[in-house]
């Protein structure tokens, strides 16, 4: 059966198809939710965070965007409210607390973090294009999309990026 | 050393995500299922679910432009299907509580349904999310985070917890009973949600309040709260912020952390409370505070809000740009309050902020429409007076209202001399920018920056610049240099980068000093801040900026302010310094605008031809009835302020025009009056008086003087038809003084449409040079279709 078939089924309140759908879709999420935080049970949370929303929500999807892009704005709002509830407990959790579980090898994750914590410091919607477009490998177009900007948005907002982190990474080294 | 700019790019699309660990699949699945039974369960019994804030947050884009119609449909076809369920469903949930006997009701006193159309607007509805806000603390709750997951069928014991959502203004209580199906109540605005909670005193209280709940829900196992690093917030949250030995961010170190939110949870970590959180705003203080942080983010999810937060989210959807509060002056009688008295306003920055806000398809709030500065936008071609020493001539014109008929309209029109440009007194500027990291938008920083440059044009090469900026610190960026060496001005501002918070007392202090030094005895020193609102380190409060501006005045340094973009424009504060230091507050919305301010009008943006000008108009009682002063609501003088020239009041810059129009009723031309005034007192020569309306005196001082001038003039009755140009002008100041009433709300207006105003200003705009009064026009079109939204 085919996501719409499964996504109108469940929107007419087929818990059956919804379950379906979910196990189509954790992978995702998951997938998303891991490279938003870089942190293995921090992704579980926003994960079940992200199903849980889509349970509440699914009625809301019209059909009008690919479901994935839908799902990606989902998650990413899920990971953005999420992180806003973190953003008070640090000190719950690190997330270095966990190197080398992440990556196959340590130094990678580490340097994960340390960009996506840079990617989080340039302002709203900046870690979320950079996500999108480079570990998720949309288009701008479909970036955009999902994120509810053009595409040229999209486009800017990637080189703004490659230039502020091309500066750290000079600092970096000089440093 | 080349680096790499991609490495990040590699890293990122390298990152692999490991598989999920064992469990978290299944438990998100059951988690989304309880919450996917949940939702049905809520659909079958109610349309009043409208779980707004599951949807996936709206990109800022959205929120303004709107998917309101879809929105809206959405909720109809809900509405439609669930129709006849809820009539029989909605009785149920109305008495099941009580049928139950688990629900105090006084607790809750009423239950309604809101029809689509009573809604906010969903731009700002409330996100209201079906999960505990805050993923539990870590070991014990890992395996099971997220308290909603719990949900519905699942639940060992029934959740006394709220789920908040919104309806209107009200919160709404979402509470799953054991059977998992849930019942949604809208509180009344005026009832606190939990009245357990209302009189806590403290985070215990609060604590023992949900034990309490929790055994009237029938819970058998009454758990232990326990409260963790945050607290419950009620609805009504000022009257608990009142409460001593409630901890709200009530203490100066907390003021960073305006969001103080608490979780009550159970024991084992269960959270029996979905997490609310209040955005709690202690004191315009702490307001201002946050509006030198990011614009104001959509409130987290699955909280309960209050009205008052409401209130402010919709305060936010207008930006958090503030305005003093004023009513529209009202008809006042001739017989008891015959003299009218007010101060010249020439600022206009009120008509550059409506224009933005229906630029924008928003109608502006109506504290933002100051009528007079919209007239006063505008450039009348009154009749212009001849020298420096007699600098303006007023021009008097009554003519028929077409707001009501009966009454009659008076103009009162002022144009200031114009100082020749080669006549021009040399200028001493310095800008003060302020480059804050809130200046970081295409129409703040960048639009200040071409401002500037715009305003060099219009300066003798002899005349000198000076620029500091105030940020995180306040800085000079350039000493004062003439504007010869124009390039290097120029480099100087270009260089500018947003970023910091904003210090705009030490700035300001900065700037004046630099300006003194550099003082051009006879000349104009002048400081030109450009800011989008904020100035909240250095002097302490805004008395004390506005005393130190009023005395480096004293001193010869006027302040000029340029007010750029929108979210946390402080029009008020702004007006003040302006006007404490006799110069203008304009604000920039556009280049053209900044043309119109900083180049076609910049002598009188520069150069001031007479302060403190103020306007006295006495009526005559026998022949008018009643008056009312269209606008100037904020420029009220008293009387006795007239003649006192310690009374600051506005300025003139050179060309300047100033217009304020009377509605007056006319009660016939005998004049028959006892009152002790200059129509009464003296019946002697009433015969010429009779054909007065009234007596307008206009004082003002030279700008080196300190003891005011008098001009004077009457107000004829049936003076003749007027001058053409006068005539044309003064029908193109009625229509903008109605258009802008109608904006306030258009109490005095009669039926006036825009449609009228349209029809009225498009055969009034005369040769309009800079397209001003056409840009007018179509202003009052996209008013139509605003309002029509």
């Amino acid at each position: 059966m085919d996501d719409l078939a499964l996504i109108r089924r469940a929107q007419a309140g087929d818990a059956a198809a919804f379950s379906a759908l979910v196990e189509l879709h954790y992978d995702t999420i998951h997938r998303f939710a891991w490279k938003w935080c870089g942190h293995a049970a921090n992704a579980e949370d926003i994960a079940q965070l992200a199903c849980i929303k889509l349970a509440a929500s699914l009625a809301q999807y019209r059909f009008q965007a690919a479901f994935t892009s839908w799902l990606y704005r989902l998650v990413v709002s899920c990971a953005q409210d999420w992180q806003r509830g973190q953003r008070r407990h640090d000190h719950d959790a690190l997330p270095a607390d966990e190197p080398g579980d992440d990556a196959t090898r340590p130094e990678d994750g580490i340097y994960l973090l340390q960009v996506l914590e840079q990617l989080g410091q340039l302002g709203e919607g900046m870690k979320e294009t950079a996500l999108l477009v480079h570990a998720e490998g949309l288009s701008h177009a479909e970036a955009g999309q999902v994120l509810g900007v053009s595409e040229s948005t999209i486009s800017w907002r990637i080189h703004v990026i490659r230039k502020a982190l091309a500066r750290e990474e000079t600092r970096t080294v000089f440093a | 050393m080349k680096v790499s700019t991609t490495a990040y790019e590699r890293a990122l699309s390298r990152a692999k995500a490991p598989a999920p660990r064992a469990g978290a699949r299944e438990r998100a699945r059951d988690a989304a299922l309880a919450e996917f039974a949940r939702v049905q369960a809520a659909n079958e019994l109610t349309s009043v679910s409208q779980d707004s804030g599951a949807e996936p947050r709206p990109s800022r884009i959205e929120q303004r432009r709107g998917r309101f119609p879809m929105f809206w449909m959405q909720r109809r076809s809900l509405f439609g299907a669930f129709a006849s369920a809820t009539v029989v469903l909605f009785a149920t949930a109305m008495l099941w509580p009580v049928i139950s006997g688990r629900v105090d009701l006084r607790e809750f006193t009423g239950y309604e349904t809101e029809l689509p159309a009573a809604q906010p607007p969903p731009a700002r509805q409330v996100a209201a999310q079906p999960v505990a806000a805050k993923p539990a603390p870590p070991e014990e709750t890992r395996a099971e985070p997220l308290a909603a997951a719990r949900g519905g069928a699942r639940q060992e014991m029934p959740a006394p917890g709220t789920q908040a959502a919104t309806s209107g203004d009200r919160p709404v209580i979402v509470r799953p009973d054991e059977k998992g199906r849930v019942n949604i109540r809208v509180q009344p605005a005026a009832e606190p949600v939990a009245p357990v909670y209302a009189n806590a005193k403290s985070p215990a209280e609060v604590a023992e309040g949900f034990r309490q709940l929790q055994r009237e829900q029938g819970a058998n196992r009454p758990a232990p709260a326990r409260i963790v690093d945050e607290i419950q917030i009620l609805p009504n949250a000022q009257a608990l912020e009142r409460k001593p030995g409630v901890v709200v961010a009530n203490q100066p170190q907390e003021m960073d952390e305006l969001q103080e939110s608490v979780v009550v949870t159970g024991a084992r970590g269960e959270l029996h409370a979905s997490a609310s959180r209040s955005r709690l705003k202690k004191d315009k203080d702490l307001i201002e505070a946050r509006n030198n942080a990011a614009p104001p983010a959509p409130p987290p999810a699955g909280r309960v809000v209050t009205p008052e937060e409401v209130q402010a989210l919709r305060r936010a959807a207008e930006g958090d740009d503030k305005f003093q509060h004023f009513d529209s002056n009202p008809i006042k009688r001739v017989a008891e309050e015959p003299v009218s008295t007010f101060s010249v306003d020439v600022d206009t920055s009120s008509y550059s902020f409506v224009r933005r806000m229906l630029n924008e398809g928003r109608l502006p709030q109506k504290d933002a429409v100051r009528v007079e500065e919209m007239v006063n936008y505008f450039d009348y071609a009154w009749p212009r007076a001849a020298s420096r020493e007699a600098p303006f001539e007023p021009t008097i014109a009554v003519t028929d209202s077409p707001w009501n008929r009966g009454r009659k309209l008076v103009h009162v029109g002022i144009k200031g001399y114009d100082v020749p440009r080669d006549g021009a007194p040399d200028v001493n500027l310095v800008l003060l920018l302020d480059v804050s990291g809130s200046m970081d938008q295409p129409d703040k920083l960048p639009l200040a920056v071409q401002s500037m440059e715009l305003l060099l044009g219009s300066l003798k090469p002899t005349d000198t610049v000076g620029i500091v900026v105030y940020a995180g610190a306040a800085g000079t960026v350039l000493e004062p240099t003439p504007v010869r060496e124009k390039q290097k001005i120029v480099d100087a501002l270009r260089s500018l980068t947003p970023g910091g918070s904003t210090a705009g007392a030490e700035g300001i202090e900065r700037a004046y000093q630099l300006a003194q030094r550099n003082f051009r005895r006879g000349g104009v020193n002048r400081v030109l801040l450009a800011t989008d609102g904020d100035f909240n380190v250095g002097l302490d409060s805004t008395e004390e900026l506005k005393g130190y501006v009023e005395r480096q005045r004293e001193k010869g340094v006027m302040l000029s302010v340029l007010g750029f973009g929108e979210g946390n424009y402080r029009d008020e504060l702004a007006q003040a310094l302006a006007q404490n230091g006799n110069g203008v507050a304009a604000y920039i919305d556009t280049l053209s605008e900044a043309q119109k301010v900083l180049v076609d009008e910049s002598s009188g943006t520069l150069f001031t031809i007479a302060k403190d000008v103020k306007i006295q108009v006495e009526f005559n009682p026998a022949a008018v009835a009643e008056y009312r002063l269209v606008g100037y609501e904020t420029r009220a003088l008293k009387r006795e302020d007239f003649n006192n020239d310690a009374v600051d009041a506005g300025d003139v810059g050179s060309g300047h025009t100033v217009t304020a129009i009377y509605e007056i009723t006319p009660v016939g031309s005998e004049a028959t009056s006892v009152d002790p005034l200059r129509y009464g007192a003296n019946a002697a020569p009433a015969g010429a008086r009779a054909a007065e309306y009234g007596f307008v005196k206009v004082r003002y001082k030279l700008p080196d003087e300190s003891k005011s001038r008098l001009i004077s003039k009457a107000i004829p009755i049936g003076a003749g038809s007027l001058p053409v140009l006068v005539e044309r002008e003064v029908r193109f100041s009625t229509a903008v003084a109605g258009f802008a009433q109608l904006l306030r709300g258009g109490q005095h207006t009669g039926a006036l449409t825009f449609d009228d105003v349209i029809h009225a200003a498009q055969g009034a705009k005369g040769d309009d040079p800079f397209g001003y009064r056409t840009e007018f026009v179509q202003l009052v079109r996209k008013a139509k279709s605003a309002r029509g939204m």
